[in-house]
C-alpha cells in the first residue's frame, strides 16, 4: 500500500464488528481500507463464545446467508445452583431451552472460536474488495479542521479517508488518546479467564449435547467468581473442545482489586476437584489446550455517565465494543458489533454520498443505535448486575430469581419485546425473510453436520444424492416453497401486519410477565414426557439434514458450502 | 515466536517495544496492578510498581484500569508481535 493513499473508508480493526463495516462500505463501491494490528485477523480476539440467535437472524445479510465456521449449535443452558459443594446441594434451572423436536436443528446461539469466524468475515469483506491491512496498530486519528481525517500509523505513516469507523474494541486507545472517550473505570470491567479443553467429540456430545453450563454461588463456595464482582463459571460445548470461563469485576465501587490470579487458581482448582459432573465427567475426558484471558465492558450501558460517551464525532463512526456497546445481561457484545457495524456502515455511505461527514450528520447513527430494539435492551439489563445484592444478603430466591431472569425462562419477560420488534421491523421491510430465516437453521445444521463452511480447508462434503431423502425434501420444498409464495403473493397484507405486530409489541413483556407464572409449570411439566416423542422426530430430522441436497438450503446462490453429486 | 509453560495455546511474538510503561512519579504502590495481573508481570520494589517481564502478558489492559494514580502508560505492541492464540 503507497503511504498517504487516500480512502473514503478507513476501519480500524478486523474484530466482530470491523469486517461488516468494511464489507458493506466496498460492497457500495467505497475505497475501503481495514486496518488490524494482530498477524492474522481474529488471533487477538478472544471471547466465549455464543452468538445468540438473534444476532443471525437480525444481523448482516451475508452472515445469515453465508455459511460461517460455527464450532456447535446451543440449544439452552442449565444452570447450576450451588449451595453447598461439599454436601453437593445443588439446584438446577434449566428452563431456558428450545425443546425437541425444534432443538438442535433450531438453535438458540452458535458457538464459534473468534478466530475462524472473524477470518470468515474477513475474507468476506475481501471479495467484496476492501482491502486489509494486517501487523499494524493503528495510534491515533488525524484531524483536519477539528473533523478526524484519517488514521495515524505506528511508522509515522498517515492514511487519510472521508471517514474512520473505529471497531478497535472494549478498550478503545485510540477513541481515548482522540479526547473521543474516556478510559472506562474498573468497576465497568469484568476479566475473563478462559481455558480451552480439548475433548473427544462423542464425549462432547455425550456430557453436554448443546447445552452450556453456568454455576452460580455463593462466595464461600468458592466455585463460581462471587456473584457481587460479575459473573459466574460458564462452560461452552463446541465441537471436540469445551470453553471454560470464568470472570470477575476488576474492582467493586471503592473496594481494592483483589488478587485475581490467586482466586481464579483457586476457583478453577475447586471447579475441576469439587464440582460433581467436571469432576466425575469432564475431567478423565479432557485436557487444556489453551489458557488466556481478557477484560470485557459488562457494566458500561448501567452507567448513565459512561453508556453516554459519544458513539460518534466530526468524520468517525465508534462500533461495537468501542462504542460500548457490550450486553449488561448475557455478556455479549458480537450481535451488538454486527448491527451497529451495519448501521455504521450505511450511515457512512449516506454521508459521503451526501458530502457531510460532521457530526450534524452522523448524528443519525446514535440515533439509530438508540432506536435499535435488542441494542437498547441488551445495554440495559440489570439482572446480573443484581446478583450482587443476593450475593450481599445471601438471599437464596433472589439468586434464583436473577439467574431465572437473566438465563432462564424468564428472560422472555423482558426479551419478548425487543424480539418481537425486530422480527416485525425484517418482516415488513421483506415478508420472505422468514423462508431465509428458516433455510439459515437448516443450512447452518448441516454445516455443522458435515463440518464444512466457506473457504474450509477440509475437503468439502459431497452430499451423495443417491442416498438422498427423496420424501423428506419433497416435504421441505412444499412446505418451504409454499410459505415463500404466500408470502410473496400476500406481501402487501403481511407488511401491514407487521407494522401492526409491531406497534402491539409493546405488550409483550408485560402479557409474558402475567402468563409466565402459569406457562412455566405447564412447559416443565409437558416437558418430560414430550420428550421421547420429540427426540424420535429431532432424530429424522437431524437424518434428513444430513443427507439432503443443500441447494434446498442456500438462500442466495452458492450460499451451501456443501456440493451435490449425481450418481455415475 | 516464544511459548509458556504456565499458559499453552498462546504464542508471544518478540518486538513488541515497551508498550506498558510506568511513570514512577505518579505511581503509589498501591499494588492494583500487580492484583489484577493473570500473567505475573508485575511486581512492588520500594513501594513503586515495576514491570518484571511482559513474557506473558496478554495485552488486557487490566492493569492501566485499575491504576487510579493514572501511572501506567499502556499502548499496543508493535502490530504483528505480541500474544497471539487459535483458541481465543
Ligand atoms: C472472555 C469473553 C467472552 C465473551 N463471550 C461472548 C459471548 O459468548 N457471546 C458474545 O456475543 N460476545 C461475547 N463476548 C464479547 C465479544 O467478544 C465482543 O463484544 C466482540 O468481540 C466485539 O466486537 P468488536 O468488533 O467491537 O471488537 P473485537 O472483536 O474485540 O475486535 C477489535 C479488533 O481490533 C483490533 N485492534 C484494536 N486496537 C487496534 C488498533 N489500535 N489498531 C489496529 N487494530 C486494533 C484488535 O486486535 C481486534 O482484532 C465476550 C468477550 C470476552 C472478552
Ligand atoms: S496500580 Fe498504578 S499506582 Fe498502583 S502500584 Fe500499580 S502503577 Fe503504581
Ligand atoms: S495487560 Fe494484562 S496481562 Fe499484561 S501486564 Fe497488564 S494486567 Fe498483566
Amino acid at each position: 500500500m503507497p503511504a498517504n493513499d487516500a480512502y473514503d473508508v478507513v476501519v480500524i480493526g478486523g474484530g466482530f464488528g470491523g469486517s461488516v463495516a468494511a464489507k458493506k462500505c466496498a460492497d457500495a463501491g467505497l475505497k475501503t481500507l481495514m486496518i488490524e494490528r494482530s498477524q492474522n485477523i481474529g488471533e487477538k480476539v478472544i471471547s466465549g463464545l455464543t452468538i445468540p440467535i438473534y444476532g443471525f437472524l437480525f444481523g448482516p445479510d451475508f452472515i445469515r446467508d453465508g455459511n460461517p465456521p460455527i464450532e456447535r449449535p446451543a440449544d439452552g443452558i442449565i444452570n447450576y445452583i450451588i449451595k453447598d459443594i461439599d454436601s453437593g446441594d445443588i439446584d438446577i434451572d434449566d428452563s431456558l431451552r428450545v425443546p425437541r423436536p425444534f432443538s438442535p436443528v433450531i438453535a438458540f446461539g452458535y458457538n464459534a472460536y473468534c478466530k475462524p469466524f472473524c477470518q470468515w468475515q474477513a475474507q468476506k469483506a475481501i471479495e467484496s474488495g476492501a482491502e486489509v491491512q494486517t501487523s499494524t496498530t493503528v495510534l491515533d486519528v488525524i484531524k483536519e479542521n477539528g473533523a478526524v481525517a484519517g488514521v495515524l500509523l505506528e511508522d509515522g505513516r498517515q492514511i487519510k479517508s472521508k471517514i474512520v469507523i473505529d471497531a478497535e474494541g472494549s478498550q478503545g486507545l485510540v477513541a481515548v488518546k482522540a479526547g473521543i472517550r474516556e478510559k472506562y473505570p474498573p468497576e465497568a470491567i469484568s476479566l475473563a479467564d478462559t481455558y480451552d479443553y480439548e475433548m473427544d467429540k462423542k464425549d462432547v456430545d455425550r456430557i453436554f449435547g448443546y447445552s452450556l453450563r453456568f454455576c452460580w454461588g455463593w462466595d464461600e463456595q468458592k466455585i463460581a467468581p462471587p456473584l457481587g464482582h460479575g459473573n459466574g463459571l460458564m462452560v461452552w460445548p463446541y465441537r471436540n473442545s469445551v470453553h471454560f470461563m470464568q470472570d470477575h469485576c476488576l474492582r467493586l465501587d471503592g473496594i481494592k482489586a483483589p488478587n485475581l490470579k490467586k482466586r481464579f487458581q483457586e476457583y478453577h482448582d475447586n471447579i475441576t476437584s469439587k464440582l460433581p459432573w467436571w469432576r466425575d465427567e469432564v475431567a478423565p475426558k479432557s485436557s487444556v489446550r489453551a489458557r488466556m484471558w481478557e477484560g470485557f465492558e459488562i457494566f458500561v450501558g448501567l452507567d448513565s455517565n459512561l453508556k453516554n460517551m459519544p458513539n460518534h464525532d466530526n468524520g468517525i463512526l465508534l462500533v461495537g465494543d468501542a462504542a460500548g456497546l457490550e450486553s449488561t445481561e448475557l455478556c455479549d457484545g458480537v450481535p451488538a458489533a454486527w448491527f451497529s457495524a451495519d448501521m455504521a456502515a450505511d450511515v457512512a455511505i449516506e454521508a459521503i454520498r451526501a458530502g457531510n461527514t460532521q457530526k450534524d450528520f452522523l448524528k443519525k447513527y446514535d440515533e439509530r443505535i438508540k432506536a435499535h430494539p435488542i441494542i437498547q435492551w441488551s445495554i440495559s439489563g440489570k439482572n446480573r448486575f443484581n446478583l450482587r445484592y443476593a450475593q450481599e444478603k445471601h438471599d437464596e430466591r433472589l439468586l434464583k430469581k436473577c439467574v431465572h431472569l437473566a438465563w432462564g425462562l424468564g428472560q422472555l419477560t423482558h426479551s419478548l419485546t425487543p424480539l418481537l420488534k425486530m422480527s416485525f421491523l425484517f418482516i415488513k421491510k421483506d415478508p420472505r425473510i422468514i423462508t431465509k430465516w428458516i433455510k439459515m437453521f437448516f443450512r447452518y445444521y448441516q454445516n455443522w453436520l458435515h463440518n464444512a463452511y466457506d473457504y474450509s480447508e477440509r475437503e468439502q462434503r459431497v452430499c451423495d444424492s443417491g442416498n438422498r431423502p427423496k420424501l423428506g425434501e419433497m416435504i421441505f420444498k412444499i412446505c418451504v416453497g409454499g410459505l415463500d409464495l404466500f408470502l410473496r403473493i400476500l406481501s402487501p397484507l403481511i407488511k401491514i401486519l407487521a407494522v401492526v405486530g409491531y406497534h402491539l409489541s409493546g405488550l409483550a413483556n408485560p402479557v409474558m410477565k402475567l402468563l409466565l407464572p402459569i406457562i412455566r409449570p405447564i412447559y416443565l411439566f409437558l416437558r418430560k414426557p414430550m420428550y421421547p416423542i420429540g427426540n424420535w422426530i429431532a432424530e429424522k430430522m437431524i437424518d434428513f439434514v444430513y443427507r439432503a441436497d443443500p441447494s434446498l438450503f442456500e438462500t442466495t446462490k452458492g450460499s451451501g458450502h456443501i456440493k451435490s453429486r449425481q450418481p455415475g | 515466536m516464544r511459548t509458556h509453560e504456565k499458559f499453552p495455546g498462546v504464542e508471544w511474538m518478540d518486538g513488541t517495544g515497551d508498550f506498558i510503561r510506568v511513570d514512577t512519579t505518579k505511581c503509589i504502590g498501591c499494588a492494583n496492578c500487580m492484583n489484577v495481573c493473570l500473567g505475573d508481570c508485575w511486581e512492588i520494589v520500594d513501594q513503586k510498581a515495576r514491570l518484571k517481564s511482559l513474557s506473558a502478558c496478554m495485552e488486557c489492559a487490566s492493569c492501566w484500569y485499575v491504576c487510579d494514580a493514572g501511572a501506567i502508560i499502556f499502548t499496543w505492541p508493535k502490530g504483528g508481535t505480541g500474544y497471539r492464540s487459535d483458541w481465543g
